[in-house]
């Protein structure tokens, strides 16, 4: 053809849906780029031995059984969050307060914990807990939902809010409870262990990792199979379709946020009972926000969840292992997983769309063919 | 696709020059690698020591931990570990769990947070020492592996306090502020006591060559947040403050300091970087001796105290050289003398003669010595004239409200 | 034609979104002076051959002749500086600003609203448009939009100028003002293509027409050598027959009654105004009136979903029962067992949800049955299947998202799963818009087999001549408000067009 036309060096075209191996490959790819970018990186600004660097990575995780139960009990907890965002953000319902409504769940957790346990036997206790928690973890995700539900209040600002509300009162207790301490809560019930989800074969956090993949399994069949689940699609994907058929959304959002808010309220309930057997304001960790991510790269799939909270806290621990162990600032395993992080949410581009080279384009379908 | 080569080419290319460029020995290193350890005696331990930080180098008061760790570990000749970025939780329990099973004889901790996963893991670890800064709890629990570690560094801030005296009568002499004007601004974490027995004392060193001064103090509620820091400065500042000091760990207040040319004293580390035309002095608790002790103790198989306080005598409270620059003429004789007197026990910070709470002298005062849930305080420490800090455990309980110091707000963070 | 040089070439052109050959090698010459009419069925290619020469999408292959030179389009703005300008099927205005600032809007240069009124008076007295500068966009009409956007177009100088189904939102009065405007601008020489499927419109305004079928060029002819059956059997690729059956209805009994109805949107806006009628069993009740007199609002109020100010709708039953259905939702209209079925206007947004599959999509009228906590899925998709054989709707599976189906078979997987429920009552709204030929007719063929199997049936139609071929009775809305009822059969295109201007059409007038 003419070769003197300024024809653009490549232009972009959207792909019809590719087939799942094909997509996991470009995902692949897309880590590996990323790590060897990484590598650079490292190499360039601290000259450390990236391949030393990737092998510290990998032991912060897998280096001992230890690391291994700490690093499932993580993924459990983080897997644990982000599922009780799902429904709703299955939805398109942007629910970001899941940090509030673990807090606040871990808070109702705490005061039964503190008042309840000179009264009840320890399994009720910790039913109580759990109870509360949960209790108190729907109500936190449903007051922004009845907003939303009556006057359509935007539920992305609303739950933001909830989550500076909900630290403020954790911090507000702590303060109360110990007014001359560090804004720390310290251990409860350190000598009676009362409250604390019991250990199961000597494993302390079993119990908690098992409960989270019980909810997995539920709220994938039930995203999936129930009737329930098919409102929350269809209002989902259009809130004039569910009342076209006589779904009341309204009542959908209410129930599917308090869902998401009671998932939250248990993982606060599995973080004082299960894990911290304490508070604080920072005890939800960010996770009500990292779990926006691991929902939407697993494609508010449950099961492929497990899988990106994997990754996102195998990239956190890798990264602050990393930090410590070469004594480099923490900012620089933000930095790692910033990187990583860009080439994984950046594959999906290539996942949705292909860059066509126009010079080649017709030898590239050729080898496609 | 060339052009997309050439990059993953250009990528390779570093990747690989990087690792060929790797040098066998580096400073930075990681720690692990450090310091083989020496040929052990015939019948002593192999030590290994487990270091947990709250945060990393970047808070004063984490790498004033770090440096005498890493003095002290060199000096022994010994292995350790760094774990920094602990938070004050489970995470500080499984931190330690690491070190332990790292080979770790002994695990440290440095904020007073981790105090309860310590224990935890103290009771879960028998055979392992646990070792905790700042902590209050190990004298009532009464766990053999598990011990708690301070300094009587509010002698040293008394002498820091000195320092900022003879700063202040300076400026009064020189005619820049007239003596009701001399008030010090100080920036604390928490209203809890080591915050309070820290501006206490810096409070009366400052008094006791300055009988004028006055002192507000304004608390951020964190232990490390540069802008809660260098605001709360720049409040006392503006409320007329002629000289700041700060009880917490970012370089906020003594910035703040520098920008408004205002003097101040620091704690924990010099900061005459950030402020070298308004640093007088810092004090600092030197954390090397009382790691070189537990070591020690390791190594020869006695028991470590459990309740260990540094004093001057075991090197533990420091004060950084005096700034001349900015330094007041005649401080540092002022100080060895008052220095010279606390050691020798003619001289007690916390004399009650010195000091007035409503008005009265203390003559008898509880404290909250034996922590538990409600704070109830349960030990009179006054008596000979004085309030006995850091006596009754090594971490602080002087949490007396005396007069002369305004509390400006309470910030419970 | 072939002495002249034409305005475009178009050589080779080949285009795919993902597997799909969107443009497959077409040839294309576009020349000054003349109306072309780009026909071709749903998805055979148009718009996609025509977003390519306005700079929207890039050939994958192929080559672009502007008078000879060869081009290289990448975008909107290389399109407008070689002189070619689309106006598309959906208006790119901004509401709140006057004509003339939507017209210079983006241009380079300093604002001078002055002289752009006066260029833009000029353009408009020169082929006859009717444009107020000034006038604020949210004012106008659909056609006074539409006429910006020609203008807009014009302003910049474009002399190659495409329209995509420009008059699928017009009145036939609105469609002769513009076939008007657009033969003064032929006869100024410019080149005008005309995207369109109805054959009728070919005829009277086109000089020549150029047929695609399935993303392929068939061919080209000037317009007066050929005739509609001809262009229609090129445009399916086989041949068709052009009629629409209209059965008498038989045993007709009143089933809805719509009483004295009003209705206000959101905003207050009066949309329905003291509407009566009735729908009979077995008969079709045609609803004509320029869009947004408040068909949607009619439907929706008689579906349940539309909140209303007054009035009454009943529901007869064949024994003469009446239920009320006002202040009813979709869901306790389906508990009071009266079967009522709606094809929406807006299909995907409303109809159907784009993003699932045909089975979950059946599943959206029977999700509820049953105790059990979970769905049942194996009905559906039955129910799916059946749908796709006996409609022939053309898809991978019953599991391909509907969304990835053309307009006809969405619309076949919505008026199928309406009709599947076996209703009394059946609503559609604009049921063939955008559909070809094909697909168009197996949607009347489905209407009058629910008629003839005694469902009263109301149909709001845009297509006028459809709806007097179709429908028994015709409903005519002017503004909310009822403006005359006329049987089907003998109604005159004129009359029922000036209904749904005026009042009562010709009487109103006089």
């Amino acid at each position: 053809m003419n070769k003197k036309t300024r024809s653009p060096l490549f232009h972009i075209a959207k792909r019809s849906t590719l087939p799942w191996y094909r997509a996991w490959a470009i995902r692949g790819g897309a880590l590996i780029l990323a790590l060897l970018v990484c590598a650079g990186v490292t190499a360039l600004l601290t000259g450390q031995n990236a391949l030393l660097l990737y092998v510290t990575m990998f032991k912060g995780s897998f280096g001992s059984a230890r690391k291994i139960w700490v690093l499932l009990q993580n993924i459990a907890m983080l897997l644990c969050v982000s599922l009780a965002v799902t429904p709703a953000f299955k939805m398109r319902c942007w629910n970001l307060g899941g940090e509030g409504q673990v807090l606040v769940g871990g808070l109702a957790s705490v005061l039964v914990m503190t008042l309840l346990s000179p009264y009840l036997p320890n399994w009720l206790l910790i039913l109580a807990m759990l109870a509360a928690s949960v209790l108190v973890g729907a109500v936190w995700a449903g007051i922004p939902a009845i907003f939303k539900a009556q006057w359509n209040t935007n539920e992305t600002l609303f739950t933001l809010m909830m989550n500076y509300v909900a630290t403020q009162l954790v911090a507000f207790y702590i303060a109360y409870r110990f007014p001359k301490g560090t804004g720390t809560m310290g251990v409860i019930n350190g000598d009676t262990r009362a409250g604390w989800m019991p250990y199961l074969f000597g494993q302390q956090y079993l119990l908690n990792i098992l409960i989270v993949a019980l909810v997995t399994a539920l709220l994938y069949a039930y995203l999936r199979y129930s009737k329930h689940g098919y409102e929350i699609a269809v209002v989902g994907e259009s809130e004039r379709t569910a009342r076209y058929v006589g779904i009341k959304v309204k009542r959908v959002i209410v129930r599917t946020m308090l869902l998401s808010g009671a998932i939250c309220g248990l993982a606060g309930f599995l973080l004082v009972s299960g894990t911290d057997h304490s508070l604080s304001t920072t005890s939800a960790g960010g996770r009500g926000f990292t779990a926006v991510m691991v929902s939407w790269l697993a494609k508010f799939n449950p099961i492929w969840m497990i899988f990106t909270s994997f990754l996102l806290v195998f990239l956190g621990k890798g990264a602050s292992e990393i930090a410590s162990q070469f004594r480099l600032n923490e900012s620089f395993g933000d930095i790692l997983t910033g990187i990583i992080l860009f080439f994984i949410i950046g594959s999906e581009f290539f996942i949705q769309y292909k860059i066509m080279l126009t010079k080649s384009a017709e030898k590239e379908e050729k080898a496609h063919d | 696709m060339k052009k997309i080569i050439a990059l993953l080419l250009a990528l390779v290319m570093v990747f690989a020059l990087a690792a060929c460029g790797e040098k066998p020995v580096e400073n930075n290193a990681p720690a692990e690698n450090n310091a083989p350890a020496e040929a052990p005696a015939e019948n002593a331990v192999t030590v290994k020591v487990g270091f947990i930080f709250l945060h990393d180098e970047n808070s004063t008061y984490d790498l004033n931990f770090i440096k005498a760790a890493e003095e002290a570990c060199k000096a022994a000749g010994i292995e350790y570990i760094l774990k920094t970025n602990v938070p004050e939780g489970q995470e500080c329990y499984d931190a330690a769990a690491e070190l332990v099973d790292e080979g770790c004889n002994i695990v440290f901790a440095d904020s007073f947070g981790h105090e309860d996963y310590m224990i935890q893991a103290a009771k879960d670890f028998p055979n392992v020492q646990f070792c905790h800064a700042t902590g209050t709890k190990a004298h009532t629990e009464n766990i053999a592996n598990y011990h708690n570690a301070f300094a009587s560094i509010y002698e040293g801030r008394y002498l820091a306090g000195i320092a900022a005296g003879m700063k202040l009568n300076q400026m009064i002499e020189e005619g820049k502020i007239s003596a009701e004007e001399a008030k010090i601004g100080y920036v604390g974490a928490f209203t809890y006591a080591e915050v309070i027995s820290g501006y206490t004392s810096f409070f009366l060193g400052a008094r006791s060559v300055c009988p004028s001064a006055t002192m507000e103090v304004t608390f951020t509620g964190s232990w490390y947040d540069q802008a809660l820091e260098t605001e709360g400065a720049q409040k006392l500042i503006d409320r007329n403050c002629v000289l700041i000091s700060q009880h917490a760990d970012s370089l906020g207040a003594p910035s703040a300091c520098e920008a408004a040319g205002v003097p101040n004293v620091s704690y924990n580390g010099s900061t005459e970087e950030a402020g070298p035309n308004t640093y007088i002095v810092a004090s600092r608790i030197n954390w090397a001796p009382y790691f070189s002790y537990i070591i020690d103790c390791v190594k020869n198989g006695q028991a470590i105290d459990t309740d260990w306080t540094g004093t001057f005598a075991t090197g533990s409270v420091e004060l950084f050289p005096l700034n001349e620059k900015v330094a007041a003429p005649g401080t540092q004789e002022a100080i060895d003398a008052a220095k010279a007197a606390l050691e020798a026990g003619t001289l007690h910070v916390f004399a009650t003669d010195t000091f007035t709470k409503d008005g009265a002298e203390l003559t008898e005062y509880l404290a909250d010595v034996d922590t538990d849930d409600a704070f109830t305080p349960d030990t009179n420490v006054v008596s000979d004239g004085y309030f006995h800090e850091s006596e009754n455990r090594s971490a602080p309980y002087f949490d007396v409200q005396i007069d002369g110091i305004e509390l400006l707000d309470v910030n419970f963070g | 034609m072939d002495n002249k040089t034409p305005a475009v070439t178009m050589r080779n052109i080949t285009k795919r979104f993902g597997p799909i050959l969107a443009n497959d090698k077409v040839w294309l010459n576009i020349y000054r002076g003349e109306i072309l009419a780009l026909l071709g069925e749903n998805g055979s290619g148009k718009t996609t051959l025509m977003n390519m020469l306005s700079g929207i999408y890039f050939p994958d292959e192929g080559e672009i002749q502007v008078d000879g030179k060869e081009v290289v389009i990448r975008s909107p703005k290389d399109a407008f500086d070689l002189g070619i300008g689309m106006i598309h099927q959906h208006f790119k205005l901004v509401d709140v600003l006057t004509a003339a600032e939507n017209i210079v809007l983006g241009l380079p240069g300093r604002l001078d609203l002055k002289a752009a009124s006066a260029k833009i008076r000029e353009i408009c007295d020169a082929y006859g448009f009717e444009v107020d500068p000034n006038q604020k966009i949210y004012n106008m009409s659909v056609s006074q939009k539409q006429t910006v956007e020609i203008v807009k177009v014009l302003y910049r100088g474009a002399d190659i100028l495409i329209l995509d189904e420009p008059t699928a939102v017009l009145t036939p009065q609105e469609t002769d003002k513009l076939f008007a405007v657009l033969r003064n601008m032929r006869n100024d020489g410019k080149a005008i293509v005309i995207i369109t499927h109805k054959m009728h419109e070919v005829e009277a305004l086109s000089d020549r027409v150029a047929v695609l079928r399935h993303g392929q060029f068939i061919g080209d002819m000037p317009t007066k050598t050929t005739n509609a059956q001809e262009m229609t059997n090129m445009m399916v690729g086989h041949p068709v027959v052009l009629n629409i059956d209209r059965p008498e209805p038989k045993n007709p009994k009143p089933r809805i009654e719509v009483k004295g109805l009003t209705v206000r949107d959101i905003e207050g806006t009066l949309k329905l105004d003291d509407v009566s009628f009735t729908a009979n069993s077995g008969e079709i009740l045609g609803v004509a009136g320029i869009s947004g007199c408040g068909q949607k609002e009619l439907l929706e109020a008689i579906a349940g979903l539309q909140p209303v100010e007054k009035g009454s709708i009943c529901y007869i039953e064949d024994d003469g029962t009446r239920e009320e259905l006002i202040g009813k939702d979709p869901l306790s209209i389906q508990n009071m067992g009266v079967s009522l079925s709606f094809v929406p206007e807006d299909r995907l947004g409303m109809g159907l949800v784009g993003n699932m599959d045909l089975s979950d999509n059946m599943m959206l009228r029977s999700f509820r049955r049953g105790h059990s906590l979970f769905t049942d899925r194996k009905t559906p998709h039955q129910l799916a299947e059946t749908v796709v054989r006996e409609l022939e709707v053309s898809t991978p599976g019953v599991s391909t998202p509907v969304r990835r189906l053309s307009g006809g078979n969405v619309q076949k997987v919505l008026v199928g799963r309406e009709i599947a429920s076996a209703p009394r009552v059946l609503l559609t709204a604009y049921a063939v818009r955008g559909l070809d030929i094909n697909s168009s007719y197996t949607i009347y063929d489905l209407i009058n087999r629910q008629k003839t199997d005694g469902v009263a049936v109301i149909y709001v139609g845009e297509d006028l001549d459809v709806l007097l071929e179709l429908a028994d009775r015709i409903l005519v809305l002017c503004g909310g408000k009822v403006s005359g009822i006329v049987p089907g059969r003998g109604a005159k295109k004129r009359d029922v067009g000036l209904m749904m201007t005026k009042l009562g059409g010709e009487q109103a007038h006089e």
